[in-house]
């Protein structure tokens, strides 16, 4: 016994060093697996403060970047109304009515952005805005420019977004040139540039085609811009397309995001998974 | 060691993390190169500070910096680790006749080359820890190599500029 208290003695630091380690990388991967888990992050509200007062000060230097990006969705959407108009006036010719509800099941929720990085290799993004507002986890958060990422975890007032610069998060995705499905995933290593697979190599691709949300995704409204065409090989198995992909949000520059509450994001889950289990049987 | 030179180490490990939060952060160029200055508050401790409050100060500043990057454990792992290595390092950094024994540590008393040396060898271990961490896949191993050369360079030649404007 005292060889024992001698020996945890003599080797107290290597002990420590060990123990701290392992608590490390527990924490480490803990957090990858159970965002919520842990309560050491930027949505701690002392590390949450300090950035708010460090980013006010910063603010004003990127005002012209954020009344640029204003000022084009605001004709974006001048044009979108106008569309919209138009198409009101011939609706009575269809049959088909949208449901109230599915028409309006997307509400989209201003925040500011308080600090994000581009240059990790899982890169994330606070925002000001947190369960209060009614966010949650899961909910997909666009940019005035295009598609940005989704919730990870929220508190009371902040909120964490995985960015689509995220090793572990892929967007379902399609060509607004001729509606081919694929899916957009980051490589890590440019923070302009995404991927796009699954695309296969006989359909038409080329260089500027824009890319958008699919129809098939709870968490964007279909048509949100993610980015355009860039460049265009095949990848090595001959079956598919390398499609590179030009991010349209500039991450640099991101002041301001919304964020979507589809409201029936959960019915449509749900009633997709049970579909999903009675097939199985 | 006095009261007034522990204060003032206090000082200085709270002011290197608080310029890695609110500065050195946003510092990135190319989008290779990343500034860490704050393994600086560990590296740069006196030579007597004993290898157990090494380990716990450097498990504290790389939790704190976590916090700030959302890549909670990562920086701390690769901390705690210099921090353990940090007396290994030193002995091995011996120069021919010994350390004086009223050498500190920092750059006017040490010299350039042995305080270059020191710095970046530390910080080649935390940043590969650091990078290889977060990218938690072979596939990028060399993105990391470039990112924790590039990274290295910057930190050492960073910490090096701070010793600079140090008063002894």
């Amino acid at each position: 016994m005292y060889q024992l208290i001698q020996f945890i003695s003599r080797q107290r630091a290597f002990i420590l060093f060990a123990i701290l380690e392992v608590l490390s990388l527990w924490f480490f991967y803990s957090y990858n697996n159970y965002p919520n888990a842990i309560f050491f992050n930027t949505t701690n509200y002392y590390a949450a403060k300090a950035l708010e007062t460090s980013n006010s000060i910063t603010e004003y230097s990127n005002l012209r970047n954020v009344n640029k990006d204003l000022a084009t969705e605001n004709s974006r959407l001048n044009e979108l109304v106008a569309k919209l108009q138009a198409q009101q006036l011939d609706k009575s010719i269809v049959n088909y009515k949208a449901d109230s509800a599915v028409a309006s099941r997307f509400k989209f929720v201003v925040a500011k952005v308080q600090n994000l990085t581009t240059t990790q290799f899982n890169n994330y993004i606070t925002i000001d805005k947190g369960s209060a507002d009614g966010l949650a986890p899961g909910m997909g958060v666009i940019s005035s420019t295009g598609v940005v990422g989704k919730i990870k975890s929220c508190s009371a007032h902040i909120s964490i977004v995985i960015s689509i610069l995220h090793s572990e998060y892929s967007v379902s995705a399609k060509l607004k040139r001729n509606n081919e499905i694929g899916s957009v995933k980051w490589d890590g290593v440019n923070p302009d540039i995404v991927e796009m697979t699954e695309v296969s190599r006989y359909k038409l691709v080329k260089p500027k085609d824009t890319v958008v949300t699919s129809d098939f995704n709870y968490v964007f409204p279909p048509n949100i811009t993610i980015g355009y065409v860039k460049k265009v090989g095949v990848k090595a198995d001959q079956t598919f397309h390398d499609i590179e992909v030009q991010l349209a949000t500039n991450f640099h520059t991101l002041a301001y995001v919304y964020v979507i509450n589809n409201k029936l994001m959960n019915e449509q889950k749900t009633l997709e998974e049970k579909t999903n289990d009675v097939k199985v049987k | 060691m006095t009261q007034k030179n522990i204060l003032s180490q206090v000082l200085v490990f709270g002011f290197y993390l608080l310029l890695q939060i609110f500065f050195v952060r946003q510092l990135v160029l190319f989008d290779y190169a990343f500034c860490f200055a704050y393994i600086a508050s560990v590296t740069l401790l006196p030579f007597e500070t004993n290898r157990v409050t090494l380990i716990l100060l450097g498990f504290f500043a790389g939790l704190t910096v976590d916090v700030f990057y959302n890549t909670i454990g990562a920086n701390a792992a690769a901390m705690t680790l210099i921090a353990f290595l940090r007396p290994s390092v030193i002995s091995l950094l011996t120069p021919q006749r010994g350390y004086d024994e009223r050498q500190t540590l920092s750059l006017s008393s040490m010299g350039l080359p042995w305080f270059v040396t020191y710095t970046a060898v530390l910080t080649v271990i935390h940043h590969f820890v650091l990078f290889l961490l977060e990218a938690s896949d072979w596939g990028l191993f060399l993105p990391v190599l470039l990112k924790v050369i590039c990274s290295t360079v910057f930190t050492t030649v960073v910490i090096v500029i701070i010793q600079f404007f140090r008063r002894d």
